[in-house]
């Protein structure tokens, strides 16, 4: 591995910290000579952007309307991709029945992206909160059944055919040998999951929504406020990665013999 | 990483990395799980493991086909909001050639997007690969760059289309460019990781046979950062083929995304569901061929 390689170095975080100011400090520069007009806002107005948006209502509620207007749709969708996708893709890898007859059909509906479900889905549910469901419910479904799927398939021969060696029946094979085995990757398949349900709610909400953090930046694009835009995108990423993390730490505790390796 | 079975631990952690990126990246990871699955390692655990099942599978597609024409035939749903199997056909065989409702033939509309999707994304592959196994091996550049990538990682390319077209507009420079950051993502994430997940032992022989840290570089770190980087490149493709999606939805005048919007419009589902068929076998076929091609240059993957 490169740092293997390379010296021990105590400083570490000199660099990463220089450039991320040489950057906002580029950016203010940037705007600064004015090319960019009123399309690229400096840092500062970003900022301050932030800040009015903390206690000022944009639309029909505040920030934390909309962000919580997003959450929703997304755990929501995320809570029923747990509940029919992980049995479904446990199921599918374990029963070679199952497998064949469920397999073809799923294999037709995987690579629509879900993004291309949301006309039907307006045509469907109308615009309400439902067709906004339905496209995180199907962001999320597709890799937690393929993760819970391929999990089940990973499963240590070895380890079956010791557990069968010992007496161990075919549920206890199931319950107590595969589907620890598959944790690892099943969870990985939520942390996907979650992600594209993340990110599919902004693009409903960006076809049409009143309330929303999609809503938000779609809202800045039409008032011409770049420094809105760009306080949504922030926003938008910090969640994301909270939730990615809170959802590593779920993992943390629920299958503790999982090693990690950060990115 | 290469030779050792899937299930270690290591190669899981690399799998891990390749399968669970972080929230600003294209997610149709399930693509390299699904790829991995169809390995043919046999599962020895795997009960009734013996016989040819595609009888079951003929039975069940043609079961599901049955059930989607039944329910339109009988109006259970109404034909307003879904077309039936034969309906569907039927607009996809007039849609070759005819320009309703949309403006432009199913073909035309096809090398429109995967113009678009292909021009971003082998940019974005040009530059992102590259960059990926450069952060992966150079300390100092892996710490100037990555505090700005990882600003812009969780952010979904979607996120970008306001800003994009209040920058560039609503023509081909603004989707290209959301594109682009799609499929940048993820070829930089799976480049950084595979270079980083080097068999240290590789580096150390090639350096005591004398060779430069340069060398080392491009005739270890790289090869052997290769399988990876090929699921990066499947990532970002699917990434791009999804992004180009949601940008030719929100803001095309062309393209299978636009079609399937107008479908919506014009509250006709035969249009929507031709589009959305044509869409999934084109990222379904993208993804095949760049198998293949990792197949013929990255020979030494497992699988």
């Amino acid at each position: 591995m490169a740092e293997l390689t390379s010296r021990f170095r105590p400083k570490a975080h000199v660099l990463p910290i220089a450039s991320l100011f040489l950057m906002v400090a580029l950016w203010q520069l940037v705007v600064g000579t004015g090319n960019f007009g009123k399309a690229l806002p400096s840092p500062m107005a970003v900022a301050r952007q932030f800040w009015l948006m903390l206690f000022e209502p944009i639309g029909r509620t505040s920030l934390y309307g909309h962000i919580w207007a997003s959450l929703v749709r997304v755990l929501s969708a995320f809570v029923v991709a747990i509940i029919t996708g992980i049995p479904l893709g446990l199921l599918m890898g374990w029963n070679k029945k199952f497998e064949a007859m469920v397999k073809p059909i799923f294999e037709m509906f995987r690579p629509i992206p879900p993004i291309a479900w949301i006309p039907l889905a307006i045509l469907w549910f109308g615009i309400d909160e439902t067709p906004k469901i339905f496209i995180c419910f199907i962001g999320a479904f597709v890799p937690v059944v393929m993760n819970a799927y391929t999990g089940i398939r990973f499963t240590e021969p070895m380890l079956l055919d010791a557990a069968r060696m010992l007496g161990g029946n075919r549920r206890q094979l199931f319950t107590e040998v595969a589907i620890p085995s598959a944790m690892g990757a099943i969870f990985a398949g939520l942390q996907n999951g979650l992600s594209l349900s993340w990110m599919c709610v902004l693009a409903a909400e960006m076809v049409g929504a009143q309330e929303g953090i999609g809503y938000l930046i779609l809202l800045g694009m039409d008032m011409s406020n770049p420094a809105m835009i760009i306080t949504g995108m922030l926003l938008i990423g910090a969640i994301g990665a909270a939730i990615a993390v809170l959802l590593r730490y779920a993992e943390k505790r629920i299958c503790p013999w999982k090693r990690e390796i950060s990115m | 990483m290469t030779t050792r079975p899937p299930s270690s631990p290591d190669s899981g952690a690399g799998e891990r990395l390749a399968i669970a990126p972080a929230p600003g990246e294209q997610p149709q990871a399930a693509t390299s799980a699904g790829a991995a699955g169809k390995s043919k390692r046999a599962i020895a655990g795997r009960p009734q493991a013996s016989g040819s099942l595609w009888w079951l599978s003929l039975l069940s597609v043609t079961g599901f086909l049955l059930f989607w024409y039944a329910i339109v035939r009988f109006e259970i749903i109404s034909q307003a909001l879904l077309a039936s199997p034969e309906q569907v056909l039927t607009t996809f065989i007039s849609k070759l050639t005819s320009r309703a409702p949309d403006g432009a033939t199913l073909g035309a509309n096809f090398i429109t997007s995967l113009k678009l999707c292909l021009t971003g994304y082998i940019s974005a592959v040009c530059v992102g690969v590259p960059l990926g196994l450069i952060m992966g091996w150079f300390r100092k550049v892996d710490e100037i760059v990555k505090p700005l990538f990882e600003m812009i990682r969780p952010i979904p390319p979607i996120a970008w289309i306001p800003l994009a077209i209040l920058w560039l507009g609503i023509g081909l420079p603004a989707k290209a460019y959301i594109i682009w950051l799609s499929a940048f993502v993820p070829s930089v994430i799976n480049s950084y990781a595979g270079i980083k997940l080097t068999e240290p032992v590789l580096i150390s022989v090639s350096r005591t046979f004398g060779a430069t840290n340069w060398e080392t570089f491009l005739k270890v770190g790289v090869p052997s950062a290769l399988p990876m980087v090929f699921t990066g490149l499947r990532l970002s493709l699917s990434s791009a083929w999804m992004t180009l999606v949601a940008a030719e939805l929100l803001a095309g005048s062309e393209g299978l995304g636009y079609m399937i919007q107008m479908g919506r419009t014009l509250a006709r589902p035969d249009v929507i569901i031709v589009g959305m068929l044509t869409i999934g076998c084109t990222g379904a076929a993208m993804g095949y061929l760049l198998e293949k091609l990792e197949r013929k240059l990255a020979p030494w993957r497992r699988s």
